[in-house]
């Protein structure tokens, strides 16, 4: 699967694609393990019906330990519509422990202990996808006593089980049940507002940084050091950035700075260690990232580049010191000339010069070569 | 100095000293601030290809790189400062002669040692004490480092410099910086490799001394001056000694301006904090749209506390504002659902705009979510 996303991405570089063939491939997949067990479950005392001649009832509830009462209700066609509805997934396919009435009883504190006894459930058809969680900063979270850390069902639901990714919006707002503070920042970022206003399907959602399943920590150094690759990814893709008129040499002429020679070195060299060096995220916003044409960007205007190197260099106080940064651009007679012609200078400068050494150290050879056999013969 | 006569090689032995002690020190000390500037600064300029970043690696880390570069510019500007005393007590004390300075036979002995070289001149020109081409190298010397302490000083201090040069400059300082710096280790390589290691090695600058034979071939007028006794005017010991004493203080406060420079150079700004803050700091990583996500649909009666864990450590804990609750403040009283709401979800589609009957939401509702109404208006 991970072939085929990469594959797909090399040949058309349409960063939602992704999601649309990682979506397919998932319903591919639960297909065909799922292909046998159908028909095996299909009938006897545990098929849907069964469990839905009491569950379809809207005021089925129990109370659970802490107080907190739980509704048992789900709604037939709300399930039969999702993915697993229509590929006649079983209830009992998941709940495993379940056999038959009366069910064995639940041994529930809360709400949130039954979705953390029962999200494990999805391994046993999802095994690739729940494996990669497992390395996921909300498996560490969970790990460490942080009940709140999501799990499968708080991202895909337990029973209303639907592509998370169509609409595209529907991947931040997803996220956002939980990290609403970030999402609201992103959805009035320049990606945001384009996945939003536009449904552009280009601009990266939250999983297209963060990955899927596999969510790293991203306060970590190692992930602040390569973090300058994520968003090369969509802007060295000349196809992609061509739509906007985008430079495409922007990771060049980051790498070929101070800042990003720095950061790229720390980044082969020394992932753990932190370098005071910035990265895009630091000058351009982290999930608030603006275009660069709009004026309340961090990077638009002197005024405000000036307040963003301010961060870093808090002693510069006068606007020709962001000057000094070429701003993304190759020096050219146009942009920065005075860079341009120092560099070409010494171009021409340095082979005359060795060069013209080089001829006469040869006319001093010669000589001596000549002299040598001079003296021989 | 005792010659054989009769045996040719023995006259060779014959030797005259070139380079005194402090010279042959300032030597020592460039060979190696000029390899450790060149070993720590290209790896800098061409960070990206693979031997740059193995001989970073060797040193430890960029960091260490930058760290070695500019202990190697105070040692070379040092040896500058040295040389710049050195040069004031020439002149002024020993009243040597300008044998350093350019003129214009130079370019005449370049051009004819050059075509006699090639077999086009019958004779070798005769040089004095210095060639053109030592001269050359002298003056190459003297300017590139120039050239590299003034780009150097404004890549080591761009805040500063930036208040009295226009931004563009630093760039342009490092585009000069990088530039003279490959045409310098390339004149080094290129022509004194050539000159003083595989054309013959000559070992004056480590012993200080040249044989006769060396004399004769590279330095005949001098040699020719040398025995007329013209080399070097060497007034009478008691005026020098009037000399070196007025020269003494100025050579000392001149010395230590120039050092007060230095270290100015090395300490004029801190151009930026050593450590950043994290990039999301202050951010609320955990700020849930609806309180904890339930397993399935609920009917909400009570909303349970909220979650206070946090991802991080040292960050603050979430405290959400206790939500208004009639009997909490005794004054928000919420108007009860009525019963044919019950299993509602979705309330801003009507209440928001009012849309039938509905009762529209009272202004300082604006925002509020559809998951929180069931905290206050209960069902009848």
């Amino acid at each position: 699967m991970i072939w085929l996303r990469k594959s797909f991405r090399r040949n058309n570089g349409v960063c939602s694609a992704r999601w649309l063939v990682l979506g397919l491939a998932l319903v591919l997949a639960a297909g065909a393990a799922l292909g046998w067990a159908i028909p095996a479950q299909a009938q006897g005392p545990t098929d849907n019906e069964a469990c839905l001649r009491c569950h379809s009832n809207p005021n089925l509830s129990m109370t659970l330990r802490s107080g907190e009462p739980l509704s048992l209700f789900v709604d037939p066609k709300v399930y039969h519509d999702t993915i697993h509805g229509t590929l006649n997934v079983q209830c009992v396919q998941c709940h495993t422990d379940i056999q038959g009435y009366p069910h064995p009883s639940a041994n529930y504190l809360d709400r949130r202990d039954v979705t953390l006894q029962n999200y494990k459930t999805c391994e046993s058809c999802h095994p690739d996808n729940y494996r990669k969680t497992l390395d996921s900063m909300h498996q560490v979270a969970l790990a460490g006593g942080n009940r709140n850390a999501a799990v499968c069902t708080d991202c895909h639901t337990a029973h209303a089980v639907t592509d998370p990714a169509t609409p595209r919006t529907r991947i931040p707002q997803t996220c956002a049940q939980c990290h609403s503070t970030i999402s609201d920042a992103y959805v009035k970022s320049v990606h945001g507002k384009a996945l939003f206003d536009d449904a552009n399907p280009d601009v990266p959602t939250c999983i297209d940084c963060h990955g899927v399943h596999e969510i790293d920590n991203p306060t970590t150094t190692a992930f602040r050091l390569k973090s300058p690759e994520i968003c090369a990814r969509c802007h060295t893709d000349k196809a992609i950035m061509a739509k906007y008129a985008i430079s495409t040499k922007v990771l060049d002429t980051y790498i070929a700075d101070f800042h990003g020679t720095t950061v790229e070195l720390f980044a082969k060299q020394h992932p753990d260690q932190a370098t005071n060096k910035p990265v895009c995220y630091d000058c351009h916003g982290v999930h608030d990232i603006k275009s660069t044409k709009d004026p309340t960007s961090t990077v638009s205007t002197q005024e405000n580049l000036l307040k963003t190197c301010r961060k870093c260099h808090p002693d510069a106080t006068t606007e020709s010191f962001t000057a000094a940064w070429m701003s993304h651009y190759e020096a050219s007679p146009d942009k920065y000339p005075l860079v341009y012609y120092v560099n070409l200078f010494y171009w021409i400068l340095i082979p005359l010069t060795i060069g013209a050494l080089l001829i006469f150290i040869a006319s001093d050879v010669l000589r001596r070569v000549r002299r040598r056999l001079a003296k021989q013969s | 100095m005792a010659t054989v006569p009769e045996s040719p090689k023995a006259v060779s032995v014959q030797e005259y000293r070139r380079f005194s002690s402090v010279q042959r020190a300032q030597h020592v000390l460039l060979i190696l601030s000029f390899t450790l500037l060149a070993l720590t600064g290209l790896p800098q300029k061409f960070a990206g290809d693979e031997w740059a970043e193995t001989l970073i690696a060797w040193m430890g880390s960029i960091e260490n790189v930058r760290i070695i570069h500019h202990y190697a510019a105070i040692v070379l500007i040092f040896v500058s400062i040295a040389e710049f005393i050195m040069i004031g007590y020439k002149i002024y004390v020993e009243r040597a002669r300008w044998t350093i300075f350019p003129v214009l036979q130079d370019a005449f002995d370049a051009f004819n040692q050059f075509f006699y070289n090639l077999g086009m001149r019958k004779d070798a020109p005769k040089y004095d004490r210095y060639t053109w081409g030592e001269k050359f190298e002298y003056w190459a010397l003297v300017w590139g480092t120039a050239i590299m302490a003034l780009t150097g000083f404004i890549l080591w201090n761009p805040i500063l410099s930036s208040k009295f040069l226009p931004g563009e400059w630093i760039p342009v300082a490092k585009a000069a910086h990088g530039g003279e710096a490959i045409l310098a280790v390339l004149a080094i390589l290129v022509w004194h490799i050539y000159n003083v290691h595989l054309k013959t090695f000559n070992k004056s600058m480590f012993n200080g001394k040249l044989s006769r034979r060396e004399m004769e071939e590279e330095h005949s007028v001098e040699l020719e001056l040398l025995e007329q006794g013209k080399a070097s005017y060497q007034a009478p010991a008691e005026i020098q000694q009037r000399r070196k004493r007025r020269y003494a203080p100025v050579a000392v406060i001149a010395g230590a301006v120039m050092l007060l420079a230095l270290y100015l150079f090395v300490t004029a700004e801190t151009t930026a904090i050593s450590t950043l803050p994290p990039a999301s700091a202050g951010q609320q990583v955990f700020a849930p749209r609806t309180f904890t996500p339930s397993a399935t649909r609920v009917q909400l009666t009570q909303t349970p506390p909220p979650p206070t864990a946090t991802l991080e450590p040292g960050k603050p804990t979430y405290t959400p504002a206790p939500p208004v609750s009639p009997t909490a403040s005794g004054v928000a009283v919420a108007n009860p659902l009525p019963a044919d709401h019950a299993g509602r979800t979705v309330c801003q589609v009507c209440h928001a705009t009012g849309v039938g009957s509905a009762p529209k939401n009272p202004p300082d509702h604006e925002g509020r979510l559809d998951s929180t109404c069931v905290d206050c208006h209960k069902l009848q």
